[in-house]
C-alpha cells in the first residue's frame, strides 16, 4: 500500500499556557534542556548568547508600586500555523512543518548557520549555538540518548520535543496501533511544570484539554495581529498581560540583538 | 583555430559563474554540515537498557518522590511521581537536574581523613573546662542526625547544635483560608511545592515584604514595606503597639494596616509564617508526632541553638554540610569557637561553603550517590520516613559523616536506616506508599523485610493522621532588625534565601536568562545608576565581596538584594546595611 492510500488523520499538536498559574520557577527550562541535550552555559554565555529552547520572560504592566503587576511568559517556539516565516527564509530548507503533526521542525545537518530565521522569527524563539557543546567530566553520561546533540554554528530551537513524539510512535506501533492515527505524548516542560500551567494536545481533538482551553476567549496568542497562527495559546484574565501579548510595550523592550 | 590567453580567461570566469547555478556548490555545502554534525568534539549519549527507578530526593526536605528514566543503571532524566498524596507529582527545577550533582566540576573528591581523625581525636582530649565538642547539623531530624545527637551524648562535653527549625511543628495549609507570611517564599521553596500548589486554591495569600519576589508576584496581596519593618508591623497587628507606628516604620498607610487588621479578623483561620508576635488561628500550626526511633536512641543531646552556646566555648567543631539546610553566617560560627587553634571539619561536597573556613575539608557523597533520609517536611501534617536510595555509585574515598562522628566519640553504630525503619515497623501505624504501582497499604499489613525493600526501591511511610494533635505555634527564624541609617551605607539588605544552585544545567535560569538571582549578583532598583551586568563590590562592615549587578524595578531603591551564596552570606546579619560600588 502507497502512503497515498492511508487515510491520515493529521495532529495539530500545541499547547495551552495559563500565565496566571506560572510562578517563574524555571522548571520547564530545566527538564527542556536535560530532556533535548542542550549543552550548559559557556563561560561567554550571556542572556543574549544562551541557548533556551523555552525562555521564561517577566513583564510587569510599567506601573509603580502599588499598581504594580507582574507575571511570568514562558516563550518558546510559537509552530507557526500559517506562512511560518522562519521555512520562508531558510536557504537549506532546514525547516519545514510536518504535515501530520503540525509542528515546525529543525535539521541542524542541513543548516549553514546563515541566522535568517532568526532574524525572521518575530518571537525570538530561535537560537544560535556559538560554542561546540560540552559539559563537565562525566556529565556526559547523562545525556538523553533520545537526542543528538547539535554542532556549534548552527541554529536550534522547540521542536516540542520530537523524540518523545518519535518514542510514543514506536509505542503505538508495537501495541498494533495503527500509524496513521496521532499519539498522545507529553513534551517535557508540560510534563515538568508544577503548578500544571503547561498543557499539551492534539488542537484538532476537541476533547484534548489543550483544544478546550485554546477555544475558551481567556486564551489568546503572541502578536496575533501577524497572522502566523501560532499552535502555542496562552490564558489570562488579566487584561494588561492580554495587551503585552498583542505587542509590546513601547520602551520597554529589548532590542533583539541576541546573534 | 587558435585558443587565445583571453578566450581560456572566459572560459574559466563562464564555468566559475556557471557553476554557482547548479546545485553542486549547495550539496557540497549540505555535506560540510552533515560531516560535522558527527565530528568527535560532540559527545555522544550512551545506549543501553531503558529502565525506571525511583528514589526521593533530599535536596531539601521537601523530599519529593522522583522516578528516574536510566539508561543501564545511569539516571538520565528525572521527574516526579504522580499519585503521590504528599508531592502529587511535582518536582522544583533543582531536582529536576539532580542526577547532574556528581559531575559537578567544583566537587571536592579528596581529603585528609585520617589527619582530621587525629587532630579531632587531639582537640576531644585537650577539651578544657567551660569548652566542648560541638557538631553543627545543617538538616537536622535526620536518621544520621540522631546518630550526631548520640555521638555528642556519649562525650561529656559534646553539644549537637541545629540551626533553627523545631521538626515537631508542621503546618496544615488545608486548614487556613488566609496565609500571612512576612518574607516566607511560600510558592518558591518553603514546602513541598506539590503540596503548596495543590492547597493553593484555598487560601488567600498575603505577602508582607520590601522586594518583590516570586512570591511576591504571585501573592493575592502584596504589601510592600521598608526592610527589618516586619516585625513593627506584627506588633501592630497583634494589637501590642500602635497603628501609627507600625505604619511610621513601615511605610504602609494606616488605612492599609486597618484593613489588614479586619481582613485577618473576618477571613480565618490565619496561618502566619516568619514573624512569632501573631499566633496562627485554628489548626494551621499543630505538634506533629515524630517518626518512631529505637528506643536505645533516645539517651541523646538535647538539640542546642547556636547562641546559646558561651562564645569562645567551642574546642571541635564538626559541620555536616552534606545535606543543605539552613547557612549560618560565619561571623556567627566563628565567635564561638575558642581563640587558641580550634579544630574545624567541614563534611562537604564544595568548598564553597564552610570549606573555606575549615582546618580539614573531608569528601562526601551527593544526591543520588548516597543513602539516607530525609527529614519531615514542614507542610506535611503526619511524619513521614523516606530514603534517597543511591542511583549510582560514589567515587572512593568518599567520608560517611555520621560515621566519622560516631568513631570519633567511641560511639558504635550499625546500620541506622535500618533499626529506624524496623523501628517504624514496630509501632505499625500509618501506611506505605509505593511509587512503581502508586497504591497504598496499611504498614500493619507489610512484613518488616518487605518495609525496608520497597524503601529502598522508592516508598513513602506517612503515619497515620493525628487528630487530637496539639494546636503549636512556628518560631520565626529570627527577628528583623530595621537597619540603622549609615550614610556611607545607604542600601539596606534583603536576602533571597534560595537553594545553591547545584547542576551546571542550572545556567540556563542564572546565567542564560535573569529568571533567578545568581549567587555571585545582586539586584537593585534600576534608578540606582549602575548599569545591568557591571561587575561591582558589595560592601557591608563584615567586610566585601565582587559581586555582578542586575537591575530589577521590583527592588525598590535604597534597597539591594543579594542572593544565598554563602560568600555573600557571610557578609549579611540582621540589620546590616551595604554600598555597591562599580569596579
Amino acid at each position: 500500500m502507497t502512503s497515498a492510500n492511508k487515510q491520515i488523520r493529521a495532529a495539530r499538536y500545541g499547547m495551552t499556557i495559563d500565565v496566571d498559574r506560572c510562578n517563574g520557577c524555571g522548571a520547564c527550562m530545566v527538564a527542556c534542556s536535560v530532556e533535548n541535550n542542550v549543552p550548559p552555559a559557556h563561560e561567554g554565555a550571556t542572556d543574549r548568547k544562551g541557548l533556551t529552547w523555552i525562555r521564561v520572560y517577566k513583564v510587569d504592566n510599567g506601573e509603580e508600586y502599588p499598581n504594580r503587576r507582574t507575571a511570568f511568559v514562558p516563550v518558546m517556539c510559537q509552530h507557526c500555523g500559517n506562512e511560518t516565516p522562519c521555512v520562508h527564509v531558510c536557504p537549506q530548507q532546514a525547516v519545514d512543518v510536518d504535515p501530520s503533526t503540525g509542528v515546525v521542525g529543525e535539521m541542524p545537518q542541513r543548516c549553514l548557520g546563515c541566522r535568517y530565521c532568526m532574524a525572521a522569527c518575530p518571537y525570538h524563539a530561535r537560537y544560535f549555538n556559538w560554542w561546540d557543546p560540552a559539559w563537565p567530566a562525566g556529565m556526559e553520561k547523562t545525556l538523553n540518548p533520545g537526542v543528538t546533540p547539535r554542532m556549534r554554528g548552527v541554529v536550534e530551537k522547540c521542536n516540542l520535543c520530537h523524540g518523545r513524539w518519535h518514542a510514543a510512535k514506536e509505542r503505538a506501533a508495537a501495541e498494533g496501533k495503527p500509524d496513521t492515527e496521532p499519539v498522545d505524548y507529553l513534551p517535557a516542560c508540560a510534563e515538568a511544570c508544577p503548578t500544571g500551567a503547561i498543557h499539551f494536545g492534539d488542537l484538532n481533538d476537541s476533547a484534548s484539554a489543550a483544544a478546550k482551553e485554546a477555544a475558551e476567549p481567556e486564551s489568546f496568542r503572541l502578536l496575533e495581529k501577524l497572522n502566523t497562527q501560532p499552535k502555542i495559546y496562552y490564558r489570562s484574565k488579566k487584561e494588561w498581560v492580554r495587551e503585552i501579548a498583542a505587542a509590546p510595550r513601547p520602551g520597554t523592550g529589548k532590542e533583539n540583538t541576541r546573534g | 583555430m587558435n585558443t587565445t590567453r583571453r578566450e581560456v580567461l572566459m572560459f574559466a570566469g563562464g564555468s566559475a559563474v556557471g557553476v554557482l547555478f547548479t546545485p553542486a556548490p549547495w550539496r557540497l555545502i549540505t555535506d560540510s554540515a552533515l560531516w560535522s554534525e558527527n565530528w568527535p568534539g560532540i559527545p555522544a549519549p550512551g545506549h543501553g537498557e531503558i529502565r525506571t527507578r525511583y528514589t526521593n530526593c533530599s535536596l531539601c526536605t521537601a523530599g519529593c518522590a522522583v522516578r528516574a528514566r536510566c539508561v543501564g543503571d545511569q539516571p538520565v532524566q528525572l521527574s516526579g511521581v504522580s499519585g503521590h498524596p504528599l508531592t502529587h507529582g511535582a518536582l522544583c527545577p533543582f531536582g529536576l537536574a539532580g542526577h547532574h550533582l556528581p559531575y559537578l566540576p567544583s566537587r571536592v573528591k579528596q581529603g585528609p581523613a585520617k589527619e582530621a581523625a587525629d587532630a579531632v581525636a587531639n582537640g576531644i582530649a585537650k577539651c578544657g573546662a567551660g569548652e566542648c565538642v560541638a557538631t553543627l547539623d545543617l538538616q537536622p531530624a535526620r536518621t544520621a542526625s540522631w546518630t550526631y545527637r548520640r555521638a555528642m551524648a556519649a562525650l561529656k562535653n559534646g553539644r549537637y547544635v541545629a540551626p533553627s527549625g523545631d521538626s515537631s511543628v508542621a503546618v496544615d495549609l488545608s486548614q487556613a483560608r488566609t496565609v500571612l507570611s512576612f518574607g516566607v517564599p511560600v510558592l518558591d521553596g518553603w514546602g513541598t511545592p506539590g503540596n503548596v500548589n495543590t492547597a493553593r486554591g484555598g487560601f488567600r495569600l498575603i505577602q508582607i515584604e520590601a522586594v518583590e519576589s516570586r512570591t511576591a508576584t504571585m501573592a493575592d496581596q502584596w504589601l510592600r514595606i521598608r526592610p527589618g519593618s516586619e516585625d513593627a508591623l506584627a506588633q501592630a497587628l497583634a494589637g501590642t503597639a500602635p497603628i501609627a507606628t507600625a505604619a511610621d516604620a513601615t511605610g504602609l498607610a494606616t488605612s492599609e494596616i486597618v484593613a489588614l487588621i479586619a481582613q485577618l479578623e473576618h477571613d480565618g483561620p490565619t496561618l502566619v509564617l516568619g514573624s512569632s508576635r501573631l499566633a496562627s488561628s485554628g489548626r494551621t500550626v499543630i505538634a506533629r508526632r515524630e517518626a518512631p526511633v529505637p528506643a536505645e536512641w533516645q539517651k541523646a543531646a538535647p538539640v542546642t541553638a547556636l547562641a546559646s552556646l558561651p562564645d569562645r566555648s567551642v574546642r571541635v567543631l564538626l559541620i555536616d554540610e552534606s545535606a543543605q539546610g539552613e547557612y549560618l553566617p560565619w561571623h556567627t560560627i566563628e565567635k564561638k569557637l575558642v581563640s587558641d587553634n580550634p579544630v574545624i571539619v567541614a563534611f562537604a561536597w564544595s568548598r564553597e561553603g564552610y570549606a573555606r573556613h575549615a582546618n580539614f575539608v573531608l569528601p562526601v557523597g551527593v544526591y543520588p550517590e548516597v543513602a539516607g533520609d530525609i527529614p519531615s517536611a514542614i507542610d506535611s501534617v503526619a511524619a513521614t520516613f523516606r530514603i534517597a536510595a543511591p542511583l549510582v555509585s560514589p567515587p572512593a574515598d568518599m567520608v560517611k559523616p555520621e560515621q566519622f562522628v560516631a568513631a570519633a566519640a567511641g560511639l558504635a553504630t550499625g546500620d541506622t536506616l535500618r533499626e529506624r525503619a524496623d523501628a517504624i515497623h514496630k509501632a505499625a501505624r500509618g501506611s506505605l506508599f509505593t511509587y512503581a504501582d502508586a497504591k497504598s497499604q496499611a504498614l500493619k499489613d507489610v512484613t518488616a523485610d518487605a518495609f525496608w525493600k520497597a524503601l529502598n526501591a522508592g516508598a513513602c511511610w506517612i503515619d497515620a493522621p493525628d487528630d487530637k494533635a496539639p494546636v503549636a505555634q512556628l518560631a520565626a527564624a529570627g527577628t528583623e532588625s530595621r537597619p540603622a541609617e549609615q550614610a556611607d551605607l545607604p542600601l539596606a539588605v534583603v536576602v533571597s534565601r534560595e537553594l545553591t544552585p547545584g547542576s551546571p544545567i542550572l545556567s540556563k535560569l542564572y546565567q542564560e536568562s535573569n529568571l533567578r538571582l545568581a549567587p555571585n549578583r545582586v539586584a537593585l532598583n534600576p534608578a540606582c545608576g549602575l548599569e545591568d551586568g557591571a561587575q561591582a563590590v558589595f560592601e557591608t562592615l563584615l567586610g566585601k565581596c565582587h559581586v555582578g549587578v542586575t537591575l530589577d524595578a521590583g527592588v525598590p531603591a535604597g534597597v539591594v538584594q543579594v542572593s544565598g551564596s554563602p560568600a555573600v552570606l557571610d557578609l549579611c546579619a540582621a540589620g546590616v546595611r551595604a554600598k555597591v560600588v562599580r569596579v
